[in-house]
């Protein structure tokens, strides 16, 4: 039996860990698997796949769906990550999947923002407070501490990249 | 790999094996094509666009690697070679103001984690920080740069196309 490998995000944490499961996996199967590899921990623990809205459950026994090989694999100690966006004077708010990705964010604050076409791709997702700005295939989760289930964004200009000073003559 | 233990050869080859990059293949975001050392070729996915490829290739420059950043150019996979200038991706904004031919004569991208081109741009830490090297991130850091701007909406095609 073909065996797929998975890669597994923790809440609040930058790293990925690997776990390999059969393709026909069931919930409580890839339960399983994650207690062995020792990246469950301790407490109350959501796994979902992928951006999906729906985690899945330790004692059933359906196939796991959306699983393929290469899936993220979300551990996460919230049902749903509460999530603001910051743009000129205005917030939007909602919930995403703690697997959603930047991509997904970025995309849902243009719609609500009315951003044009030029606009949306001059404008990056940068965490409130701070100057980071995770790529769009970041899971959300991991930017959010364990003890949280709440990010804020601020939508910020995208500066070209240029040069000033006498050494720099690009063409 | 065709060479010997030498320090920086071997922390680019752990980061080639390191679960960041391999996750990165799984999910076609790059795909490594070939190294020796000191170079290594890697091809990046780009967005779907009229007349262009679906993947560019890149051969980085890692000497001194990951305390050293890495210097990378747009390469053509056919001919292991140089990629022509009008083939280089472009874009409106973002996108063309990183990938500029003119720039060194087209032998890195203008981009704040490139080692060449960080030379003498004492305002990138400020206005960047977010493009700088990081060697703890190593070549993923830039290879995430560049998918990034391949794979964004600001990305036309190539500029030939």
């Amino acid at each position: 039996m073909a065996e797929f490998v998975l890669f597994v995000h923790t809440q609040g944490q930058p790293g990925i860990v690997e776990v390999k499961v059969s393709e026909t996996v069931t919930e409580s199967e890839l339960f399983r698997a994650l207690e062995t590899t020792g990246v469950l921990g301790a407490g109350e623990v959501f796994v979902f796949i992928e951006e999906a809205d729906r985690h899945i459950h330790p004692h059933e026994d359906r196939p796991v769906i959306g699983i393929h090989h290469g899936a993220r694999i979300h551990l996460a100690r919230c049902h749903h990550i509460r999530t603001m966006v910051h743009y000129q004077d205005r917030t939007i708010e909602r919930n995403f999947s703690p697997g959603a990705r930047i991509r997904s964010l970025k995309a849902w604050a243009v719609r609500e923002f009315h951003l044009d076409h030029k606009d949306a791709v001059e404008h990056v997702l940068q965490i409130s407070n701070t100057r980071e700005r995770p790529v769009s295939d970041t899971p959300l989760h991991v930017l959010v501490p364990v003890g949280s289930c709440d990010i804020s964004f601020d939508l910020v200009p995208e500066k070209r990249v240029e040069g000033s000073g006498e050494y720099c003559s690009p063409s | 790999m065709s060479t010997a233990a030498l320090p920086d050869c071997l922390s680019f080859e752990r980061d080639l094996a390191a679960i960041e990059f391999r996750c990165g293949q799984a999910e076609n975001r790059w795909r490594h094509i070939t190294t020796t050392w000191p170079h290594s070729v890697i091809a990046v996915s780009a967005a779907p666009r009229p007349n262009s490829p679906t993947e560019y290739g890149f051969r980085f420059e890692c000497n001194g690697y990951p305390k050293v950043p890495i210097t990378c150019q747009p390469w053509n996979l056919s001919t292991d070679a140089p990629l022509a200038l009008n083939k280089w991706p472009t874009g409106r904004v973002i996108v063309p103001s990183v990938f500029r031919p003119g720039w060194k004569a087209g032998q890195c991208l203008y981009i704040p984690c490139d080692r060449i081109s960080i030379q003498g741009h004492v305002n990138w830490p400020n206005e960047h920080p977010h493009r700088l090297w990081n060697p703890a991130r190593g070549i993923i850091c830039y290879l995430e740069q560049i998918h990034e701007l391949l794979n964004q909406g600001d990305y036309t095609g190539a500029l030939s196309s």
